[in-house]
């Protein structure tokens, strides 16, 4: 046995997961790093994955926003994953997560400098990693400049969660696909 | 459409004659071009009335239409003489048609929903057929089709079961398109009804062998080989248009310089693609779309502004016209009733079998697709998607080419055809559209007597809000941020695929496909940033900034111009002579604030002028468009207006030009560094001595193909459609005119090469790299990178000391690079000794350089434009031969 009953329910309860669904992403959770993750929780072992595992993961190579998931997921803030904040990160990104979770994620991805509002140079950065620097700095605070104008219903010059919300409600079609099926 | 076999010929006519009746000569072409005349007129007459075509599809009425003419030339000629020839129907109206949506397909819903979209295609439409077929031949067991002379057996009630089970591209695309259902319910049906063609074409096929052969005679191989023709059909009409689709794209980033025929290849290798399908009997119409839907991207990046809109609008006309006389014929050929063979039990047979085992086919995969999809199709969606299975002209088409020998019921599928496209094409979208009632001559239908179904049902609408930046970016986001999560899980889903593609596309197919300059631009974020912004500034426009510019013409020595007209400025620069008038103040080289205010002024002249009008050399090219004189006047205010009101706006935007083509000619300039001119450059500094001959050639070569190549460079940006920029202005506008003048316009570049911001005092304080960089393709060409560093230190020593000699390389290199100059070799060998001797004086030598290359007849004006280029550069560095400077060149331009 991995995890004990309590364990189990404890992990029903906080994510939107059934048991099997739990256990299987345990499973790929070791999967990871089997030689890290013991077989057996029913202790609640101290295990951390560090960043350095998942970001040197050949598939995330061309990946622009491994390390900020991983950073947004994790608890420390470091992009060090434990059980918790995996089952987490599938949780949120699971079809019955609320609409509002799924945003809240979202805006913590793109909030670079984690100061609860969206401002230019965390767009900076967003539209830096899409393009893959491509495009020249002009261009990128251009682009910028009109995202925020766009979305800003405040006017302050940064979007607030609630403009971030505002603007993924008007588009329906957007939190729809920020699913991912296990 | 047939030709009438004795139509009126010429009459006999006795010796000479003056003219003659050759209608037999014409008489083909002649019908069709009359037949689509009638068409599009009669589209005209339907769209007369608003009312008219919101309550009844276009394609009905088209069908009605055919029926009254088909009438008519049943009536006069007392036989049915047109008809809709599988042959023509399938290698000339269809492929368009095809073609079309393929290319206009929403690719990324596409590809979303292509799970959903192949499960209805191939089960869907395997179940319908077979389950038609089978349904059918048990009505037949049954006694039920009272007519004798239905004689078939399984076979062929299978052979018609799989002809009138497959969803019809061009009708589900004309009924949908009219009716606006969401786009996740348009594109599953329609594509459904695009690649369900395989199945169809292979199923007919078998089985129509089957009832060649007779029962008797299939062996359990041939079954086998029906599943094995199926994969290799299907598979194959998609390698095919793979194929195709790269090879375009791969044309397409070639055609640089012949902008002209750019669309054209765009249809020929399509059409060739449906035809390479056609022949080896692959899917032809999987073959075109997938040709559309992959070369898209690729081909819109490569090809210019105004192909895109070519091959939009033809591919569009053309699509719309096919559709038209499909649609019309199909009514036409109705009328024929020489063809039908009416047996009531197996028309309604069909019709109730047809409609009940759709619905009961899109209900089971809707149900077990549901389970995978993340958005699950809801019962509103099953209820449209099983109704909208609309049968049409290909339907038809195959019907007639049955055998009648080898089929002996034909002529009762034939008319049972008939009835159930009129059926699905005139009855279901009558229900389906969102009319209030449907009040004419149908009444009998059940379906008719519905409320419009889509209304009915409250099916959700597509909506058409305006796309956002935000969206883009979102969209991009996450698409990464769920491919990168499904990497840690190391779950291959969607997202990882998709990431998977998109990288390899980047990398290399990208890479391979499109142009260098194209590549960059094709980034869709900027893209977006750049269709938003153009909106806005039309819509700007369209609200009257154009006043506003008049009105804000201030400038400072001239108080009375406030009020001035354009065309009153205009005048006024005409009056000055030619628009070197403005330059004037470049001679003053001392720095005093009189200097200042002049260089303010000349800002401000430069900013906020309207061009003169110029006169254009009365040309006519066939290989190139040029812009005429009311667009470029056109454009000119427009980029005023938006020049105007971003400043007002004060809203950061900046120049997207300039910055584009900087960097792309900068890569340009590297790049020629790197193959031959840097060699070049060597090769002129170190062989001053030499007779120029001796190197002349080689040289004149290279330069005039890079020239060719720069100048279409610049034309490329010509193409660019409505360009705006927000500052320096001037910098494109001179890019264009020297695009233009190449070809069409005689006289020089007026205005000088535009400062950039950088540059805050004088306007000849500017940074020459960058000039050098964008002021005309000829300076690009003839200036190599290193060469151009060399330049600017002296420059750099010049303005401390003015020690003449780096400025030698200059124009020397000028000379070298001018193709035109091989026709002067003789005079300008001549002056070459003087010039390696008084090396320490380029300006005089140059200027006599330039005076024998000015001066002789056959000066192009690529050369007017390169002297007036170096006179300014010249003229910023030696200050004291200014005057006859400009006087000179002047005089060259006059």
């Amino acid at each position: 046995t991995i995890f004990t009953p309590e364990q189990l329910d404890a992990y029903q309860d906080c994510t939107f997961f059934t048991r099997k669904e739990i256990l299987r992403l345990f499973y790929r959770y070791r999967d990871l790093a089997p030689q890290l993750v013991p077989l057996d929780y029913t202790d609640k072992p101290d295990v951390t994955l560090p960043y350095e595992l998942i970001g040197s993961m050949p598939e995330l190579k061309d990946n622009p926003f491994r390390q900020r998931i991983a950073e947004v997921f994790s608890e420390d803030g470091d992009g060090n994953m434990t059980l918790d904040d995996f089952l987490d990160m599938f949780s949120v990104l699971s079809e019955m997560a609320p609409r509002d979770l799924k945003a809240y994620y979202a805006f913590k991805i793109y909030d670079f400098n984690n100061d609860d509002y969206i401002c230019k140079s965390d767009l900076e950065k967003t539209v830096n990693k899409l393009t893959r620097n491509e495009l020249t700095p002009e261009e990128v605070s251009l682009v910028c400049d009109k995202v925020i104008y766009e979305a800003d219903v405040d006017n302050d010059g940064k979007l607030s969660l609630e403009d971030f919300q505002h603007m993924i409600v008007r588009a329906p079609d957007f939190l729809s696909t920020f699913h991912i099926r296990i | 459409m047939q030709p009438p076999a004795g139509s009126p010929g010429p009459g006999a006519a006795a010796g000479a004659e003056l003219l003659r009746w050759q209608w037999r000569e014409v008489q083909a072409p002649c019908l069709v071009a009359a037949w689509i005349l009638v068409a599009s007129l009669a589209k005209i007459v339907f769209h007369l009335s608003r009312k008219v075509t919101s309550i009844v599809p276009e394609s009905c009425l088209l069908i009605l239409l055919g029926l009254g003419l088909g009438g008519i030339v049943l009536a006069v000629a007392k036989k049915a003489e047109y008809q809709l020839e599988p042959n023509m129907f399938f290698l000339f109206l269809l492929p368009p048609i095809v073609l079309d949506s393929g290319y206009f397909m929403p690719s990324r819903l596409f590809f979303n929903n292509i799970g959903a979209i192949l499960t209805y295609a191939v089960v869907g439409t395997l179940w319908n057929s077979f389950a038609t077929g089978a349904a059918l031949w048990g009505l037949h067991r049954a006694g039920l089709m009272a007519d004798p002379g239905v004689e078939a057996g399984l076979m062929d009630f299978l052979l018609f079961g799989s002809l009138i089970s497959a969803v019809d591209p061009v009708a589900v695309l004309a009924v949908f398109e009219e009716v606006h259902v969401n786009e996740t319910l348009f594109i599953i049906v329609f594509g459904e009804s695009l690649l369900n063609d395989a199945v169809t074409v292979v199923l007919y096929k078998v089985f129509n062998s089957f009832v060649e052969l007779g029962p008797a005679h299939i062996r359990a191989t041939d079954y086998v080989k029906g599943v094995a023709s199926f994969f290799l059909v299907s598979l194959g009409g998609t390698a095919v248009g793979l194929l195709f689709a790269f090879l375009l794209a791969l044309i397409t980033r070639f055609t640089k310089r012949v902008r002209i025929i750019e669309p054209l290849f765009v249809f020929l290798l399509a059409y060739v693609a449906y035809l390479a399908a056609e022949m080896v009997s692959l899917s032809s119409i999987l073959a075109v779309t997938f040709c559309g839907i992959c070369c898209k991207k690729y081909v819109e990046a490569n090809i210019s502004q105004k192909s895109r809109t070519t091959v939009k609008y033809t591919m569009k006309t053309l699509a719309s016209s096919s559709e038209t006389i499909i649609f019309m014929f199909l009514g036409i050929s109705a009328v024929d009733t020489s063809k039908w063979a009416w047996d009531t039990a197996l028309v309604l047979g069909t019709l109730f079998f047809i409609l009940l085992f759709r619905a009961v086919g899109v209900v089971l995969q809707t149900y077990v697709l549901n389970r995978f999809r993340l958005i699950p199709l809801d019962r509103i969606d099953q209820v449209v998607m099983s109704y909208g299975g609309l049968r049409g002209a290909v339907a038809f088409a195959l019907v007639i080419l049955l055998d009648r020998d080898k089929v002996k019921a034909k002529d009762y599928f034939v008319a049972t055809t008939i009835v159930v496209v009129f059926f699905t094409v005139i009855v279901q979208p009558c229900t389906l559209s969102p009319s209030q009632s449907f009040p004419c001559l149908l009444l009998p239908f059940q379906g008719l007597t519905i409320k419009p179904l889509v209304k009915w049902l409250k099916v959700k609408r597509s909506d058409h809000h305006k796309p956002t930046l935000n969206e883009e970016l979102h969209e991009h986001a996450f698409d990464h941020i769920l491919a990168a999560v499904e990497d840690i899980v190391g779950h291959h889903g969607y997202h990882y695929w998709r990431d998977k593609w998109e990288q390899f596309d980047k990398k290399y197919l990208s890479q391979l496909l499109m142009r260098k300059s194209a590549y960059r631009l094709r980034d869709e974020i900027w893209d977006v940033y750049y269709k938003l912004n153009i909106r806005d500034a039309i819509s700007f426009v369209d609200q009257g900034g154009h006043v506003l510019s008049a009105a804000k013409l201030a400038l400072p020595s001239m108080p009375s111009r406030t009020s001035m007209s354009e065309s009153s400025v205009t005048n006024l620069l005409r009056e000055s002579g030619s628009g070197a008038c403005l330059d004037l103040q470049v001679i003053d080289t001392v720095r005093s604030r009189r200097d200042k205010e002049d260089a303010a002024m000349h800002h401000v002249l430069r900013g906020s002028l309207y061009k003169p009008r110029r006169r254009y050399k009365a040309s006519y090219s066939r290989h190139f468009i040029s812009p005429d004189k009311q667009e470029r006047q056109d454009k000119e205010i427009f980029r005023q207006n938006m020049k105007r009101r971003l400043e007002t706006f004060k809203s950061t935007k900046h120049n997207i030009c300039s910055s584009k083509s900087k960097a792309r000619l900068k890569e340009k300039g590297r790049k020629k560094k790197n193959i031959s001119l840097t060699s070049d450059a060597h090769n002129g500094k170190t062989h001053r001595n030499v007779p120029w001959q001796e190197a002349a050639p080689v040289l004149v070569m290279i330069s005039s193909e890079e020239e060719e190549s720069d100048s279409s460079e610049t034309e490329r940006e010509d193409d660019e459609g409505i360009v705006f920029v927000a500052r320096a202005t001037d910098e494109v506008l001179q890019g264009k005119t020297t695009a233009g003048s190449l070809d069409v316009c005689p006289s020089p570049c007026i205005i000088p090469p535009s400062p950039t911001l950088a540059e805050k005092e004088l306007p000849w304080k500017g940074d020459q790299a960058d000039l050098a960089v964008y002021i005309s393709s000829e300076t690009t060409k003839i200036v190599p990178v290193d060469m151009k560093k060399a330049w600017n230190q002296s420059i750099s020593s010049l303005e401390s000391i003015a020690s003449p000699p780096g400025i030698e390389s200059g124009p020397q290199h000028r000379r070298f690079a001018c193709p035109v100059l091989e026709e002067q070799s003789q005079s300008a060998s001549q002056a070459m000794p003087e010039q390696s001797s008084c090396f320490q004086f380029p300006s005089h030598i140059s200027k006599s350089g330039r005076s024998q290359s000015d001066s002789s007849p056959d000066g192009t004006e690529q050369q007017e434009l390169q002297p007036l280029m170096a006179t300014e550069d010249q003229g910023r560095m030696l200050p004291s031969t200014e005057p006859k400077w400009l006087m000179f060149n002047r005089a060259s331009h006059l």
